[in-house]
């Protein structure tokens, strides 16, 4: 454990190094500017490279190569993808709400930015750490269906309608689901705190710690959270094949280019808070009694085990929505109330009853 | 307890059903790919070799054609595409008038390869192609003409050899 | 089959003729609808396979081709005839087959007869301000008449739809609306990614769920029975592949078939082998690309892809012999229009098993899967008494217990020497409809192994001398495409040139299904349910 690298080292140099030149409050402010540009940033490439890699292995299990024309094997795709959409016309939708209509694509994407910076992305990285952390990403990730409802609602269409309508019935269904999952954990780490839950699995992942009902947990939150996304097979909010494309038929530019970052972005997320949760974050994989192994697991960076152990929830959440089809509105919501909320809250009391004894 | 029973059963039974259509979705990914690279595949691709992508008209090594501009292809084209324009010139041996061939106009733009022509053309003068790389940037430039500059008749000679 | 005759002639003193096997009925146009329906109660004929819109010359008419849902193979022909003026009228028999509704449209669209108690008179393919009836003899096709229009078409939500009815021996032209004044419509379509074409679907909803569905039609009308008119035999040949483009082969041979049979031409043993294999290749295609957009239609846009891939092995084995992918051009007037490959064989040798192998997996990906069952199962049920008025033909009227597969009923080609079964399901679920296709994959898989090791040597050609001309007279042929019974008839008066064609499109009825079965289903049933009917637009809009 100690060997580990941490890149808390850097930032407290900086911090240091900024203090010294500026003085106290300067340097925060500094900080403040520099921490919302680097997420900003992680946030924009984070998404660039989700839509590469979603495309491609889209392609991989459709017999298909993916993109492959822009530079080698169609790396700068997404970025010419985005170029495009940043060059294209706002089209003024006539009488449509225009100040619901603008500010739907930013509400959504602060959302999404705001629970990104509560994700532990290594060791010392880690933006917003409070004792309610938990209950922060949870609170602020569902603030993205105002926007979606505000987008479907003022784009005065019928499509968007009935697509934001279904938007407003699915996350608030899936919401409960998403929560009683996350709790089971909070159960079993008896705090809210994201830096702490990482820490308490430095033995052992909670996923292997919680037996089973660690790993019921873990399931409903990926097919939970992968509905909280509004992707495939729970994409009814913009079933292309029924309406167009939902909520955000009527955007067009970078307003559209929002959605659709965010939409990206809201996986990762989701399977960042998966990871974290249940896979250890960034904490490398050790086995009690297994010194010499737990010290070679060290010598890999923090970062990377977090975002291998992100990549295989995203993977996991693209093989699902490339395999199946999608649901009907009353199938969902039977798949909430009647399969996944039970569930969940059995498995809290389970996992409870795991704590107590 | 029955309908608890069920109730598990049906989650069970639905897991192991979508965990086969996972399974499938894997194997393909595993398979090679199926599509075809276009550009780079130039001249590796087997095409059809009857494959109707563009009329053309066959002419040998001396630039003759066999064409006897009888406007048959011309009439039993159902979209007008193929316009056969002739001259009438007096043969200098017989000393009879003869139609010969001044331009083979085809219109690709208009050709739904439907093979009326190729079928009905008594002399085999125009077949078709594998080349289907036809894009232009302007439709006139879809008309195209058949025949060569220059190109005559095949003297008799030679069709008597098929 | 006399019975019927001789009563009807009895008792509606009708002209009875008998043509190629099929008596015709002349009856007079005051009792068409009274003949029609002491048929349907007293005789069975529950299913109007047809409609033919029909100018004399001097009268306007038309053919009526019925048959038994329980005795399906003879035909019987009603044919009717009223003045030809401005206002021609017919009594309607939508009462009696729901199939006429549509039928009638068409006739109304084309000739001009308006169909008395008929409760939508609307044009059903042309815009409604056209003028003139396009397939009258008379009609004058000046350009001035009907300019390309630079404005959308008059259609809003409370359009007016006009019908005559008969009350107390006076006509009443009646107008209703479509739709309610507070309904909730939503369009579908023309451009709709799920519309399989330019189909305009608008579906008034309460929430998510349908409460009717009025489909409009000809966004790609090209005139083709109009057009036929115009061109030789051979030539018409061309279009029958651009009517239903998946199943066009299939189309293309019924068109020859009735040619043949009107010229009395032997066709070579060996063309009738390929043609017939060429058609189950076409039908696997069709029937793989019906399931792949069913799929994408319910979100799995990998099986999609997965049914292209498939079809993609059946389309080079086109290219290679026929020369053509979709549109294969294959079949023609005596024959074929060339020899197979020489790796024809071969080849199709080798796509039977790795078709099966694919068919397990396309089972296992899709059909075993709980959320597409749960989507199916118990959703869009069409009773086989409602599938057989309406006409639903093929696969959607085979899913609902309707057995009415031309194969097994009048065997043309060479299927009367092979062994299949002809796939029945009773239930009449869209999952019937469903898998009801990838069974008949393997059925077609079953016919092709038998043909394909048996095509006899020979020439496979026998082309008709001089100019194709067939003898004045009226000849009708049915085979069995990918999605029902494409039907063509044709009348000619004995020049190189056909006086009138029709081909009858099995998509058609189809969208009446569709209609019917849609309300109280979800929209994404809605969807579902058009992709489960499986209709081509280009071969309804024709």
């Amino acid at each position: 454990m100690q060997q580990m690298i941490s890149l808390q080292d850097l930032t407290l140099w900086i911090d240091e190094f900024l203090r010294n030149l500026f003085g106290g409050t300067w340097a925060l402010l500094i900080e403040f500017v520099l921490i919302g540009l680097a997420l900003l940033v992680a946030y924009a490439v984070l998404a660039l490279f989700l839509i590469y890699a979603e495309r491609k292995i889209c392609a991989f299990f459709q017999c298909r190569i993916g993109p492959n024309r822009v530079g080698i094997w169609g790396i700068f795709q997404s970025t010419a993808d985005m170029i495009k959409i940043l060059l294209k016309e706002l089209i003024r939708i006539n009488r449509a709400d225009h100040f619901l209509f603008r500010i739907a694509s930013f509400i959504v994407i602060i959302g999404s930015i705001c629970t990104f910076a509560a994700l532990p992305f290594a060791k010392g990285i880690q933006v917003l750490d409070f004792n309610i952390g938990v209950f922060y990403i949870l609170a602020i990730s569902s603030l993205g269906v105002v926007g979606i409802l505000m987008a479907g609602w003022s784009s005065n269409s019928k499509y968007t309608m009935i697509g934001a309508m279904r938007s407003g019935a699915q996350l608030l269904s899936y919401e409960l689901s998403c929560g009683l999952s996350l709790l089971a954990v909070v159960v079993l780490a008896g705090t809210m705190q994201v830096s702490q839950i990482v820490e308490q699995q430095s033995d052992l992942w909670f996923i292997f710690k919680g037996h089973i009902p660690a790993c019921i947990a873990f399931v409903t939150y990926l097919i939970a959270g992968h509905a909280e996304t509004n992707r495939g097979p729970f994409d009814l909010p913009e079933a292309e094949s029924e309406l167009t494309a939902g909520y955000h038929t009527e955007y067009s530019g970078i307003q559209f280019g929002f959605f659709y970052l965010a939409e990206y972005l809201n996986m990762f997320i989701i399977a960042a808070i998966a990871a974290t949760m249940f896979l250890g974050g960034w904490m490398p994989l050790h086995i009690p009694g297994w010194e010499s192994f737990n010290k070679v697991m060290d010598y890999i960076p923090s970062f990377v085990w977090f975002f291998g152990k992100t990549g295989f929830c995203i993977f996991l959440a693209l093989w699902v929505r490339w395999s199946f089809p999608r649901l009907r509105i009353d199938q969902l919501l039977n798949l909430e109330w009647k399969i996944l909320m039970p569930i969940c809250l059995i498995n809290l009391l389970l996992m409870s009853v795991a704590v107590i004894f | 307890m029955k309908a608890l029973y069920n109730y598990i059963k049906n989650i069970v039974i639905g897991i192991y059903q979508l965990m086969q259509g996972m399974y499938i979705s894997m194997l393909n990914m595993l398979r090679p790919k199926v599509t075809e690279q276009y550009p780079e595949n130039r001249g590796k691709k087997q095409y059809g070799e009857w494959f109707r992508a563009m009329l053309v008209m066959p002419h040998d090594v001396e630039n003759h054609h066999r064409c006897t501009a009888c406007g048959i292809c011309m009439n039993s084209c159902p979209n007008g595409t193929i316009k056969v324009e002739s001259n009438m010139i007096k043969d200098e041996t017989t000393g009879k008038d003869k139609r010969v061939l001044n331009r083979y106009l085809y219109d690709l733009g208009s050709c739904t390869f439907c093979a009326l022509c190729t079928q009905n053309c008594p002399f085999h003068a125009i077949e078709w192609s594998n080349d289907f790389e036809n894009t232009v940037f302007n439709c006139q430039k879809l008309v195209l003409k058949l025949n060569k500059e220059g190109s005559s008749l095949m003297v008799k000679k030679t069709e008597n050899k098929e | 089959m006399k019975e019927p005759i001789e009563k009807i002639a009895e008792l509606y003193n009708a002209e009875t003729t008998e043509n190629g096997g099929r008596y015709e009925l002349t009856l007079a146009k005051e009792n068409i609808h009274d003949a029609a329906a002491y048929l349907k109660r007293e005789y069975g004929y529950d299913f109007l396979l047809e409609m033919v819109g029909m100018d004399y010359g001097d009268t306007l008419g038309v053919i009526y081709y019925l048959s038994q849902s329980t005795n399906p193979a003879p035909l019987l022909v009603l044919k009717t005839s009223t003045e030809k003026s401005d206002y021609p009228e017919l009594y309607s028999v939508c009462d009696l087959w729901d199939s006429a509704e549509f039928y009638e449209r068409e006739v109304y669209d084309f000739f001009g007869i308006m169909f008395i108690n008929h409760p939508d008179m609307r044009r059903i393919f042309l815009r409604s301000d056209w003028n003139g009836y396009p397939l009258r003899k008379d009609y004058d096709a000046n350009p001035e008449l009907n300019p390309i229009p630079h404005r959308n078409e008059f259609l809003v939500d409370m359009e007016r739809v006009p019908s005559i009815t008969m009350s107390m021996g006076k006509e009443i032209e009646t107008t209703r609306s479509l739709f309610d004044h507070d309904e909730y419509i939503v369009n579908f379509g023309p451009q709709h990614p799920a519309m399989h074409g330019v189909l305009h679907l608008r579906v008034s909803l309460d929430g998510e769920v349908v409460k009717s569905v009025d489909p409009n039609f000809g966004y790609i009308h090209r005139g083709v029975e109009k057009l036929c008119e115009r061109y030789t035999y051979p030539q018409i040949l061309h279009l029958t592949d651009r009517l239903d483009y998946l199943s066009g082969t299939i189309n293309r041979h019924a068109f020859c078939l009735c040619c043949e049979k009107a010229l009395g031409l032997e066709v070579p043993e060996r063309a009738v082998y390929i043609r017939t294999i060429f058609d189950e290749l076409t039908r696997i295609a069709s029937h793989l690309l019906g399931w792949g957009s069913m799929c994408m239609d319910m979100g799995s846009i990998t099986a999609f892809i997965y049914g292209m891939r498939d079809r993609e092995k059946i389309m080079d084995i086109f290219e290679e012999t026929a020369g053509g992918r979709l549109m294969a051009n294959y079949s023609v007037i005596g024959g074929v229009a060339n020899d197979i490959h020489p790796n024809f064989v071969k080849r199709v040798k080798e796509f039977i098993p790795y078709m099966r192998k694919m068919m397990k997996e396309h089972h296992l990906f899709f059909t075993g899967n709980p959320i597409a069952r749960g989507r199916m199962d118990g959703i869009g049920y069409l009773s086989k008494e409602k599938a057989i008025s309406i006409g639903a033909t093929g696969p959607g009227g085979r899913a609902s217990g309707w057995r009415n597969d031309i194969r097994k009923i009048e065997p043309y080609a060479v299927y009367d020497k092979v062994d299949f079964e002809e796939v029945i399901r009773a239930d009449g679920l869209t999952f019937d409809r469903y898998v009801i296709r990838l069974d008949e994959i393997e059925q077609s898989l079953r016919i092709i192994e038998q043909l394909i090791d048996r095509i006899p040597e020979g020439a496979f050609l026998n082309k008709p001398k001089g100019v194709v001309k067939l003898p004045a007279g009226e000849y009708f042929q049915r085979v069995e495409n990918a999605r029902g019974q494409f039907c063509v008839h044709i009348t000619s008066k004995g020049d190189a040139k056909p006086y009138r064609v029709k081909f009858r499109s099995p998509c058609l009825t189809l969208v009446s299904a569709l209609k019917e079965v849609a309300p109280t289903h979800k929209i994404a049933d809605l969807i579902m349910l058009g992709a489960s009917f499986d209709y081509v637009i280009p071969c309804i809009d024709r």
